[in-house]
C-alpha cells in the first residue's frame, strides 16, 4: 500500500501536481504558437507524462516490499495484480507507439489544420478529469467511500464531456451542433473538416483519435463497474484494489493523450 | 463417444458460426456474401460469444457485480475437463498442445498439396479449370500457401504457450499461473482464432502470402479479413498468456529460487514473453489498418491519398521479425534444460546462457528491417540494420558453444528425448549459419524472396521449436500421463524426420540460390528444378509419415503405455521429484531451493528439498 501520507497532504499533492499539469499545458500551447520547437514539446510531453505517471498512477508502488505479508495475503494478492495491470498498459503502449509511428512516417512535420482553441479544451477537460480522480482514489483510500464517489463521478462526466467533444464535435458526426461549437472556438466559418477516407493525414487522425476515444470509453465503463460496487460499500481504506485499478487505467488514457495532442495539434507545420 | 464428439463439436461450431453468418443476414438486400464490415463485426462477435460460452468469463462477470467467487475451482475427473474452461495450468497447457498439434496437422496437410502440385513443372491438378471454393486452382494454390505460413505460426504459439503454460508452474514450485481465469481466457480465444484462419479458406481465399502486404492485401478477396481476424485474435492469446507468465515468475517462485537458479528454460520463457507482451501489438495494427483501408477507405497505405505501403512493413516486421525468437527461444530453453540431464555434467556457463535469450530477445527488436532491404525504404537504413543482424549471432553463438560444452566428455544417454535435442542443435546450427547471407545487403538482393530463404527459415524453425518441442513432448509425456511413450516409435520416428527434413531444407536452399523464386505454383522446366522438386515433395511425405508414427505413438502409449511414476530420466529438476501424473495442485508440499539446478554429477549436491513441517 503506498498511502502512507495524511489524507490532507496527500490531496495536497494532488492540487500542487494538478497546478504543475496545468500550466505545463499552456506552456506547451505557447510554445507551439511562438517557435514551434519540437523537441522542446516532446520534452514538455514527456515532463508531463513523468510527472502523472510518478504522482497519479504511483508507479513506485510496483516496487513496494510485500513479501512479509505471506503470499495468500491482499497486500501480496494486490501486488501481483498490480504488476499485472501495469504489464497489460506496457502491452497496449505499443498499439500507441505504433500509432505515433504511422503519424510521423506519414505526416512527416506537417499536421492537419484543426480548431486550435477546441483542442487545447477538450485536452483540459480530460487533464481535470485525471486530477479528480486522483482525489477521487486518495478519498478512498482514507476510507471515505462518499467522497470517492462524488469525485468519482465528476470524472466520469469530464471524461464524457472529452469523449463527445472529440467524437461529435472534432469529427464533425453531427455538423449542426460541431459547426457552432467549433466557430465559438474560434474556427472560421466554411471552413473543410478532415474526413477518414479523404486523405492519410485525415485517417491517421481518426486513427488516432478513434483508438484514443475506446480507451476513453472502456475507461468510463471500468469506473461504472467500480462506482456501482463503491456504492455497496464493497471497498474499504484497506482493500480497494478495484479503485486503484480503474484509476491507473483512466490516468494512463491521459498519458495517451499528452503526447497525441500535441502530435496531433501542436508539432509541425500547417498544410 | 461418437455422440459426445458430435456434441462437443457443435458446441465449439455453433457460437462462432451463428453470430459470424448471421450478422451480414439483415444486409441481404444486396452481395450478401460480400458485405465486409458486416463479416469482420460478425467474426469479432463470433470469437467474443464463443468465450462467453464456453464459460471463460462467468467469474469475472461476478465480480464486476460485487459477488466473490471461490479462488479456485475443482475439476471433474476423467477427459471432460478438457472440454471446458478449467483453471489448472496444467489442464490448459494440455489444452494447448492439442489444439497446437491439430494445427500442426491441418498447416501440414496444407503444404503436402501445394507440395504435390509442385512436384513437377507445369500445372497438374491445381489448373485454370479446377475450381473450389470460388476459387480457381492457381488462386486456390495462394491460399493453401498463404494458409500454411500462418497456421503454422498459430501452431507454434500454441505450442509456445503449451510449454510454457504446462512446465513454467511447476518449475518454479507455484501452484498455478498468477492469473488463472485469464490463463483460461488466452486459451479459450485460441480455438477461434484457428476456426476464422481456417475459414479464410471457404471465404474466397487470398494471395498474399503471410505477410499480407499491402496494396495486394487491400484489394484481396474477403479470405483476408478472417486472415487479419484470426491473427488478431491468436496476437490477444498471445500477449495475455505472456502478461501471465512473467507475473507469474516474478512473484510466484520457490523460496531460495533467485534469478540465477532458475531453471533455464524459465529465463527463456521470460525473454520470449517480453517480446510477445509488446512486440505482438504492432502485427495487430498493421493488419486492423489494412482492414480499416479495406472497409472504411481508411487511406494508411494508399499512395493516392498520400499513405505509404512502405509503413505496413515497417509495423509488420517490427513484429514479426522478434516472433522468430518467440518461436525459438523456448525451444532453445528446452534443449539447455535436457542436455545436462542425458550428459549427467552440469550445464556449461548458465549465467550466459541465461543472459543470450534476454539479449537475443532485446537485439532482436532491433533488427525488423533486414526483410526490406528490396522494399524501397529510406537506403540508409540498410547497412545500420545488417550490422544490428550480424550482431544476434553473437548471443546464439554463446548457446551453441555452451552446448558443445556441456556435452563434451559427458556420460550420454540417447533415449528419444535426447535424440531430438541432439536433432535440434544440428538443425538450428544450420538455420543459423545460413542466416547471415540474408542478413547481407548485397547478398540479400539476390537471395530475397527465393527458396533459400524458405529452405534457411524452416531450418530455423525446425531447430528452434519443432525438435525441441518433440523432444519436450517425449520427456514430459510420463508427467502428464504416468506412463512413457513407445521408445521403439519414438526412434522411428526421429530417424525418418531428421533425414527427410534435411533433404527438403538442402534442397530448398539449392533451388533457390540456382534462382527458384519462392510463391508461386509453377517455373519453367527449361530451370531443371523437375528432379529436386520431386525430391522436395517426397521428403515431405516422409516427414508427415513420420509424424502419424508419432500421433500412433502418442494414441496407444496413452491407452497402454509403460507405466513411469517415479523419476524417469534421472532428473534434479523439482517436477520428477514427486509422483507422475502431477498431483492436482502441483505440490503438496513446498520445496525450498537449496543448490544449484545443473549440477548432475557432482557428489553431494542437491537443487530443491522438501520442506517438512516441523513438530510443536
Ligand atoms: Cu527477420
Amino acid at each position: 500500500m503506498h498511502h502512507t501520507q495524511d489524507k490532507s497532504s496527500a490531496l495536497g499533492q494532488g492540487v500542487i501536481i494538478f497546478v504543475f499539469l496545468g500550466a505545463l499545458t499552456l506552456l506547451e500551447y505557447f510554445i507551439a504558437v511562438a517557435v514551434n520547437n519540437t523537441p522542446l514539446l516532446i520534452v514538455v510531453a514527456i515532463v508531463k507524462a513523468a510527472l502523472v505517471l510518478y504522482y497519479y498512477m504511483h508507479i513506485g508502488s510496483l516496487n513496494d516490499d510485500d513479501h512479509g505479508a505471506g503470499h495468500e495475503s491482499y497486500a501480496y494478492k494486490t501486488g501481483t495484480d498490480r504488476l499485472g495491470l501495469w504489464l497489460f498498459l506496457l502491452s497496449d503502449a505499443f498499439v500507441f507507439l505504433g500509432l505515433g509511428v504511422a503519424r510521423f512516417n506519414l505526416l512527416g512535420l506537417t499536421r492537419p489544420e484543426l480548431a486550435q482553441l477546441f483542442g487545447l479544451f477538450v485536452t483540459n477537460v480530460l487533464l481535470i478529469s485525471s486530477f479528480s480522480m486522483n482525489r477521487a482514489e486518495t478519498l478512498m483510500a482514507h476510507g471515505d467511500t462518499k467522497g470517492f464517489m462524488n469525485w468519482s463521478l465528476i470524472t466520469m462526466i469530464l471524461g464524457l464531456g472529452f469523449f463527445v467533444g472529440v467524437v461529435v464535435i472534432e469529427w464533425h458526426t453531427i455538423p449542426a451542433i460541431a459547426e457552432p461549437v467549433l466557430i465559438l472556438f474560434g474556427e472560421h466559418a466554411g471552413f473543410v473538416p478532415l474526413t477518414a477516407s479523404g486523405t492519410a493525414m485525415g485517417a491517421i487522425f481518426f486513427m488516432m483519435t478513434g483508438m484514443h476515444a475506446f480507451h476513453v470509453l472502456t475507461g468510463l465503463a471500468l469506473l461504472q463497474v467500480v462506482r456501482s460496487k463503491a456504492g455497496k460499500g464493497y471497498y474499504s481504506a484497506e482493500k480497494h484494489w478495484g479503485v486503484e485499478a480503474a484509476t491507473i487505467y483512466w490516468h494512463f488514457v491521459d498519458v495517451v493523450w499528452i503526447f497525441f495532442y500535441p502530435a496531433l495539434y501542436l508539432i509541425g507545420k500547417l498544410v | 463417444m461418437g455422440g459426445a464428439l458430435f456434441v462437443t463439436l457443435m458446441r465449439w461450431l455453433l457460437p462462432i458460426a451463428l453470430p459470424t453468418v448471421f450478422s451480414p443476414m439483415p444486409l441481404f438486400d444486396t452481395q450478401f456474401f460480400f458485405r465486409e464490415p458486416a463479416w469482420l463485426f460478425g467474426g469479432l462477435m463470433g470469437v467474443l460469444c464463443f468465450v462467453w460460452y464456453h464459460g471463460v468469463m462467468d467469474d469475472w462477470y461476478q465480480w464486476a457485480r460485487g459477488i466473490d467467487t471461490p479462488e479456485h475451482h475443482e475439476d471433474k475427473p476423467g477427459i471432460e475437463k478438457y472440454f471446458g474452461p478449467s483453471l489448472d495450468h496444467k489442464v490448459i497447457g494440455i489444452q494447448y498442445t492439442v489444439t497446437a498439434l491439430a494445427l500442426l496437422v491441418i498447416g501440414g496437410t496444407f503444404a503436402l498439396i501445394f507440395r504435390t502440385e509442385l512436384a513437377a513443372s507445369r500445372l497438374q491438378f491445381l489448373t485454370l479449370e479446377f475450381r473450389l471454393f470460388e476459387q480457381n486452382g492457381l488462386q486456390l494454390y495462394n491460399s493453401l500457401m498463404s494458409l500454411h505460413g500462418m497456421i503454422m505460426i498459430v501452431s507454434i504459439l500454441l505450442g509456445v504457450a503449451a510449454m510454457m503454460n504446462y512446465l513454467v508452474p511447476l518449475l518454479i514450485g507455484a501452484h498455478d499461473m498468477a492469473f488463472p481465469r485469464l490463463n483460461a481466457f488466452s486459451f479459450w480465444v485460441a480455438p477461434p482464432a484457428a476456426i476464422l484462419l481456417v475459414s479464410a479458406l471457404i471465404l474466397g481465399g487470398f494471395d498474399t502470402g503471410w505477410t499480407g502486404y499491402p496494396p495486394l492485401s487491400a484489394k484481396a478477396p474477403l479470405g483476408i479479413d478472417m486472415f487479419f481476424l484470426g491473427v488478431f485474435t491468436a496476437g490477444w492469446s498471445s500477449i495475455l498468456g505472456s502478461l501471465n507468465l512473467i507475473a507469474t515468475t516474478l512473484r510466484m517462485r520457490a523460496k531460495g529460487m533467485t534469478a540465477f537458479r532458475m531453471p533455464i528454460f524459465v529465463w527463456a520463457s521470460i525473454a520470449t514473453s517480453l517480446i510477445a507482451l509488446t512486440a505482438t501489438q504492432l502485427i495487430g495494427l498493421s493488419f486492423q489498418l489494412v482492414a480499416f483501408q479495406r472497409v472504411l477507405h481508411m487511406g494508411f497505405f494508399d499512395p493516392d491519398k498520400g499513405g505509404n505501403p512502405v509503413l505496413f512493413q515497417h509495423l509488420f516486421w517490427f513484429y514479426s521479425h522478434p516472433a522468430v525468437y518467440v518461436f525459438i527461444l523456448p525451444g532453445l530453453g528446452i534443449v539447455s534444460e535436457l542436455l545436462p540431464v542425458f550428459a549427467r555434467k552440469p550445464l556449461f556457463g548458465y549465467k550466459w546462457i541465461a543472459m543470450s535469450s534476454l539479449a537475443i530477445a532485446l537485439v532482436g527488436f532491433v533488427v525488423w528491417a533486414h526483410h526490406m532491404f528490396t522494399s524501397g525504404m529510406n537506403e540508409y537504413l540498410r547497412v545500420p540494420f545488417m550490422y544490428s543482424t550480424l550482431l544476434v549471432a553473437i548471443p546464439t553463438g554463446v548457446k551453441f558453444f555452451s552446448w558443445v560444452a556441456t556435452i563434451w566428455g559427458g556420460k550420454i544417454d540417447t533415449p528419444t528425448p535426447m535424440l531430438f535435442v541432439l536433432g535440434a542443435i544440428v538443425v538450428f546450427l544450420l538455420g543459423g549459419i545460413t542466416g547471415p547471407p540474408n542478413a547481407t545487403v548485397s547478398v540479400d538482393l539476390h537471395l530475397h524472396d527465393t527458396y533459400y530463404v524458405v529452405g534457411h527459415f524452416h531450418d530455423t524453425l525446425f531447430g528452434g521449436f519443432v525438435f525441441p518441442f518433440f523432444a519436450a513432448l517425449y520427456f514430459w509425456f510420463p508427467k502428464a500421463t504416468g506412463k512413457r511413450m513407445n521408445e521403439t516409435l519414438g526412434k522411428i520416428h526421429f530417424w525418418l524426420m531428421t533425414p527427410a527434413f534435411l533433404t527438403l531444407s538442402f534442397g530448398m536452399m539449392r533451388i533457390g540460390l540456382l534462382g527458384m523464386r519462392r510463391r508461386i505454383a509453377d517455373y519453367d522446366p527449361a530451370l531443371g528444378f523437375d528432379n529436386m522438386h520431386l525430391v522436395l515433395t517426397i521428403s515431405g511425405f516422409l516427414i508427415a509419415l513420420s509424424i502419424l508414427i508419432f500421433f500412433y505413438n502418442l494414441v496407444i502409449s496413452i491407452k497402454r503405455g509403460e507405466p513411469a511414476t517415479g523419476n524417469l530420466w534421472n532428473s534434479r529438476s523439482p517436477e520428477w521429484q514427486v509422483v507422475s501424473p502431477m498431483p492436482a495442485h502441483n505440490y503438496d508440499v513446498p520445496f525450498e531451493v537449496v543448490g544449484e539446478p545443473y549440477d548432475y554429477g557432482l557428489a553431494g549436491s542437491k537443487y530443491i528439498e522438501f520442506i517438512t513441517p516441523k513438530k510443536k
